[in-house]
């Protein structure tokens, strides 16, 4: 029973779900509101018992579940996450008779990648990872009435089963071969994969599977439409979220237990880290719409945090990790920015089409003053600039590259980090050197509070790296024991 | 490699396969080719008409179906696997060193569960049949 305690995040986060479920169908519209604040007290109580436990190393349900460092640190990046967009729900949900799906489905996909994290089996790690995956692709379409949203829904729904298939098949390779799905055993069983073919046809299959849900490049294609047609608040649990449990996957999968084939991996990772982020970059320059730029620069992100899977050493990996954390808190916040700009254009023009287009963000420094400051932070962040969070990971990122010897990575890394500047700065002219079309109207408190909550985590691991940096460290360790 | 997979055996287990695959593969043109040389043949404008049991055919054949016929298959398909899950829980237990209280506990918690989704199932509505 002790050992139970270390589920109790998750178990925390079911019981508030079907609390949440249940309270919903007996709250009218006007009154579910208060399941918001619920879903939220429930993230942020699991948040606490995950951070009171950390640094425990645990193997529970006969080997199929491995509590630890690296486990538990990407359970933190899912409740911060989920946490966000739980409280900047509140505002979007408001008044909806279905805010109970709404927060059931956040909750249930919360679990879901919280048990990716701690999976130490292949077949709990696809449960959980389709657990997730169902969950957002109901998200995705929670607007049926809006035909941007069921698009993105579809076609999420539709190259994620594919993807699911893809990843089970590589599995199925990987259990064939080796004839366990416990990741550990796999690792002591590879020279049966290593020495036949099936090894570099389940590679090939997985890096597909978990490369479609970190929408690496080739795999890319659903990301974009996705993310602009989902509400901006699921599209902050999707990129912020779901992205990072496809990193969490792959690095328990290859680094755990596909060491030895590390060689043909690491050749694959290097060109699809450099293909993605010089494609997100480059396309997300010519992009006015802010939740479109905002997935392609998502894209480029994920390129930088794949070079953890090239350079592979524990201060890569360390900076790989921590780029999760400071991606969580920068994607999630410019994704709720973006659902208060999206709100405000709405109110003004209930037929507006595009109402997330770079002329909505016009001055609005002096309309929402508050959304608009977040804003710049998050936006300066994604590009690297100090103090911020994502200055720190990108340094410990990128430096570890040019100490392990791959200097021809780092400087296309860093060379894509300045071409992105251009698209993000852009959004600050827009904000603050535009003359604003509108008068200042009053920031809904529910965004105020998730995005200044953001900026505090942005400003906290740019300022003050020294625990988070320990803390990814440790993370690191359980992948590449004794290398500190 | 030979140890765990024995190539040459697999494929000797596949030629059953491989002859229902070849007879599969025949059997239709051989039957067609039958009919077409023995059945008599007779023309008249009724044999064109639409078949519908017998009697005269009625309306179009491309209606909608009611969405509630999937909301019905849906719901049978979760309750379904929760049988499914019932039946590996009765098998797995026998003699695995869990006592009969922790695994009847645990599969009550299950149940539970699954309970809450019964209850949001029938609180909206989707058991009754057209609202």
């Amino acid at each position: 029973m002790a050992d139970l305690m270390l589920l109790a995040p998750e178990i925390t986060l079911l019981v508030t779900g079907l609390t949440v479920l249940l309270l919903g169908l007996f709250l009218s519209a006007h009154s579910k509101k208060i399941l918001g604040y619920i879903a939220t007290l429930g993230c942020l109580v699991a948040f606490v018992l995950t951070l009171n436990s950390f640094g425990t190393t645990a193997v529970m349900f006969s080997n199929s579940l491995s509590i630890d460092a690296l486990s538990q640190f990407f359970k933190l990046v899912f409740l911060t996450v989920a946490i966000l967009v739980s409280i900047a729900s509140i505002k979007y949900t408001d008044g909806n008779d279905h805010a109970d799906e709404y927060y059931v489905l956040v909750l249930f996909a919360t679990i879901g990648m919280m048990m990716v994290a701690s999976a130490n089996d292949l077949m709990v790690l696809f449960v959980a990872f389709e657990l997730a995956s169902l969950a957002t692709y109901a998200l995705a379409g929670f607007e049926k009435k809006n035909p941007a949203s069921i698009e993105a829904a579809m076609k999420y729904f539709m190259i994620g089963s594919l993807s699911a298939a893809l990843l089970l098949l590589g599995i199925g390779y990987v259990y064939g071969a080796t004839g366990t799905t416990n990741i550990p055993e796999v690792a002591q069983n590879i020279g049966l994969l290593a020495s036949s073919p099936m090894g570099i046809l389940s590679l090939v299959l997985l890096i597909a599977g978990f490369g479609f849900k970190i929408a690496l490049v080739p795999f890319h294609m659903w990301a974009p439409d996705t993310y602009q047609g989902a509400p901006s608040v699921v599209s902050a649990l999707l990129a912020a979220g779901s992205k990072k449990m496809g990193f969490v996957a792959a690095f328990k999968v290859f680094i755990t237990g596909l060491i030895a084939l590390q060689a043909d991996w690491q050749m694959a990772f290097a060109i699809l880290a450099v293909i993605t982020m010089t494609y997100g970059n480059i396309v997300a320059l010519s992009q006015t719409s802010v939740k479109r730029m905002l997935a392609y620069s998502s894209l480029a992100q994920a390129g930088y945090i794949s070079m953890a899977f090239v350079v592979m050493t524990p201060m890569a990996l360390t900076g790989g990790i921590l780029y999760a954390l400071s991606h969580g808190f920068m994607k999630a916040g410019a994704f709720i920015a973006t659902a208060a700009v999206v709100y405000m254009a709405t109110s003004e023009n209930k037929d507006i089409l595009k109402a997330d287009h770079l002329d909505s963000f016009k001055g609005l420094g002096k309309r929402m003053p508050i959304t608009a400051l977040c804003l710049t932070v998050f936006v300066l962040a994604l590009a690297g600039i100090p103090p911020t969070a994502g200055f720190m990971s990108k340094f410990v990122l990128f430096s570890s590259t040019i100490e392990s010897g791959l200097v021809w990575l780092a400087v296309i890394a860093i060379l894509n980090s300045a071409v992105s500047l251009y698209y993000y700065a852009r959004v600050v002219r827009y904000m603050y050197a535009m003359p604003a079309e509108g008068e200042r109207i009053s920031e809904p408190a529910p965004y105020v509070v998730a995005l200044l909550l953001a900026v505090a985590g942005v400003l906290a691991i740019g300022l003050w790296p020294e625990p988070f940096v320990n803390m990814a460290m440790e993370a690191a360790n359980v992948l590449i024991p004794g290398g500190m | 490699m030979s140890v765990i997979i024995d190539s040459s055996n697999i494929i000797n287990s596949y030629i059953p396969v491989a002859v229902f695959l070849v007879v599969s593969l025949l059997m239709p043109p051989a039957t067609m080719a039958m009919v077409k040389l023995l059945s008599p043949r007779s023309k008249s404008p009724n044999k064109y008409a639409t078949y519908e049991c017998g009697s005269d055919p009625l309306g179009d054949a491309r209606i909608q179906f009611n969405v509630e016929y999937y909301l019905y298959a849906i719901a049978f398909v979760v309750f379904d696997i929760e049988v499914l899950f019932l039946y590996p829980w009765a098998m797995v237990y026998i003699g695995n060193g869990v006592d009969m209280v922790t695994a009847i506990v645990e599969m009550l918690i299950f149940i539970f569960v699954m309970l809450f989704g019964y209850a949001y199932l029938w609180k909206k509505g989707a058991l009754k049949w057209m609202n």
